[in-house]
C-alpha cells in the first residue's frame, strides 16, 4: 500500500552574512525569527531560548512566567552546523518520547554570503510513526498508557 | 472556504492519542470498522466517531465492500500537514534571513 512517507523537509536559503554571524543569529536570536503564530504552551510566548552548548535546552518563556520545552541540542558546531532535537508534535505541543531532528548547516560561499540549508527529518514521527510502529510488538495497552501519560502531562 | 482549513483539521484529527493509533493502524492496510476498533479500549461507537473526524479531515476514506465500510489511508490530509510545516519554517527561514542580514550590516558599519 502506497502512503506519503513524510520523511524530510528541506529548506535553503542565502544570505548576505558571514558564516559566523547566520551561526549566531540562528541559534541566538531564535527569538526574533521564530514565527510568534506558532507557540508551545498555552499562554502568548514571550521568548524563546537556545542553550548555547552540547546537550543544552531548547525552550521557550511565556507571559505567565512558565517555561515550556521544545528540545534540545543534539549537534554543536559552531559556526559549521546545528543539529536540534525536536519534541513537539503537529499541535506545537512538546512530547517528551518524540523526536524529529532539525539540522542546520552554515557553508560559506563567500566572505559575506552564506548558504545556509535546514532539514527537517523524519517527519513521519510527527503523524505518531515510529514510536508507536516499533512499540506496536508491546501491544497496544501499553500505548494507550503511554498516549495518555503524555497526554496528562501536556 | 471551510471554517476550519484542512491542515488544523488535520492536526487536531492527531492531536487525539486514539485517533492517532487508529490512522497508525490503518497505515498498515485498509481494514473495516470491526478490526479497527479490535484491541482498541474504547467503545465501538466511539471508534466510529474518531472514523467520522479521521474522514473530514481526509486522513482517511471509506468505501462499501458489499454490506461492509472499509476504511483507508488518504494522503489529502497528510500532504496538508507537511504543506503546514514547510509554511512554518519558510517564515522563519524569512525572518532569519532579514535578521542575519541586518546584523551583517551592523557589524561592518561598526568597524
Amino acid at each position: 500500500m502506497e502512503t506519503i512517507k513524510l520523511t524530510t523537509i528541506k529548506k535553503e536559503v542565502v544570505v548576505q552574512a558571514s558564516q559566523d554571524t547566520a551561526f549566531k543569529v540562528f541559534t541566538e536570536k531564535m527569538d526574533a525569527w521564530w514565527p510568534k503564530t506558532h507557540h508551545v504552551g498555552k499562554c502568548p510566548m514571550v521568548e524563546s531560548v537556545l542553550e548555547q552548548k552540547p546537550g543544552g535546552r531548547w525552550y521557550s518563556r511565556h507571559e505567565d512566567g512558565s517555561e515550556v520545552n521544545v528540545g534540545h541540542i543534539l549537534t554543536w558546531d559552531p559556526f559549521r552546523q546545528v543539529i536540534l532535537a525536536w519534541q513537539i508534535d503537529g499541535n506545537f505541543q512538546y512530547v517528551p518520547e518524540l523526536i524529529t531532528e532539525v539540522a542546520v548547516d552554515f557553508i560559506p560561499d563567500g566572505p559575506k554570503t552564506t548558504r545556509v540549508i535546514l532539514e527537517h527529518r523524519d517527519l513521519q514521527k510527527l503523524m505518531g510513526g515510529a514510536k508507536v510502529v516499533e512499540s506496536m510488538d508491546e501491544g497496544w495497552g501499553m500505548i494507550m498508557n503511554l498516549y495518555k501519560k503524555v497526554t496528562d502531562e501536556a | 472556504m471551510t471554517a476550519l482549513k484542512l491542515d488544523e483539521l488535520a492536526l487536531n484529527a492527531l492531536g487525539d492519542p486514539t485517533r492517532r493509533a487508529i490512522f497508525e493502524k490503518l497505515e498498515k492496510g485498509p481494514m473495516s470498522v470491526v478490526h479497527i476498533a479490535d484491541g482498541l479500549p474504547v467503545t465501538r461507537s466511539a471508534v466510529s466517531q474518531h472514523l467520522k473526524i479521521l474522514k473530514e479531515a481526509k486522513l482517511i476514506s471509506m468505501k462499501q465492500k458489499g454490506t461492509r465500510s472499509i476504511y483507508q489511508v488518504e494522503q489529502e490530509g497528510l500532504l496538508a500537514i507537511r504543506k503546514y510545516l514547510e509554511r512554518f519554517w519558510d517564515e522563519a527561514l524569512d525572518n532569519f534571513k532579514k535578521l542575519a542580514e541586518e546584523a551583517e550590516r551592523n557589524k561592518t558599519s561598526k568597524k
